[in-house]
């Protein structure tokens, strides 16, 4: 993706991820193998916030350590799909929730020490 | 007249076959004038700058997994730089005939990488996501 699609505010504790008009394809019966696949486009803006609240995970074994906070996210976003004439907005962000985020740091594999 | 049969001894090296050996061989497979991909650009020997995949996934048939706690963050293996990611989302849209239609899952899931990745022998710089 583009390097500017994702800005992060200068304390680090919000990470805004936006993009528009993103190819995509709707694909409405994942995974079944006669699923059939539409273009589509896709807008959208996603807003991770950190609660503040601190999340360490190291793992040797798997070669990965993570270091950041939990946080909210947040979405909205816009799909057409014009070969079919449908079309779909979300509510507003803030209408949108998700049970589990994280965000912060990460090394792993050559990186992890 | 004595004929010098002595070469540079660079020329009898393996690598030097091994070059000579590609060369021949791409001389044959791409004729010049009946390419199907005329603007494919050859993948380095050593790997393309794709990001690896995390192998314990990849071994799987899959390259993510919803974020959770103790979990691998990251989609990219080699991977050291800034990782976001949720999971669990629900939300409520409207589509253009009116109906309100709801988007979401315990699987719904989403992130976003940005940094340095290790990947055809050499340190790359991207940023990633997945929607």
């Amino acid at each position: 993706m583009p390097e500017h699609g994702l800005t992060i505010s200068p304390d680090g504790s919000t990470f805004t991820l936006e993009m528009q008009n993103v190819p995509v394809v709707d694909q409405p019966r994942w995974p079944s193998l006669d699923s059939v696949a539409t273009p589509a486009k896709m807008t959208f803006k996603m807003v991770w916030k950190s609660t503040g609240d601190r999340v360490a995970y190291d793992d040797p074994h798997r070669q990965f350590r993570f270091t950041g906070f939990r946080a909210s996210c947040q979405l909205e976003a816009q799909v057409e799909v014009p070969s079919i004439g449908f079309s779909w907005k979300s509510d507003p962000l803030e209408k949108s929730r998700a049970d589990f985020a994280i965000m912060g740091e990460e090394a792993n594999g050559r990186y992890y020490e | 007249m004595k004929l010098t049969t002595q070469l540079n001894p660079q020329q009898h090296s393996r690598r030097f076959l091994l070059k000579s050996g590609a060369t021949a061989l791409f001389s044959f497979a791409i004729p010049p004038s009946n390419n199907a991909f005329p603007d494919q650009t050859l993948a380095t020997a050593n790997g393309s700058t794709d990001p690896y995949p995390i192998p314990w996934l990849d071994k799987n048939g899959s390259h993510n997994q919803p974020a959770g706690p103790n979990l691998e963050p990251s989609h990219i293996y080699h991977f050291k730089g800034r990782v976001a990611r949720c999971s669990t989302f629900t939300g409520m849209g409207t589509d253009n005939r009116g109906n309100r239609i709801a988007f979401g899952a315990p699987t719904t899931d989403y992130g976003v990488m940005q940094g340095e990745y290790w990947a055809a022998r050499a340190a790359q710089q991207g940023t990633f996501t997945h929607i």
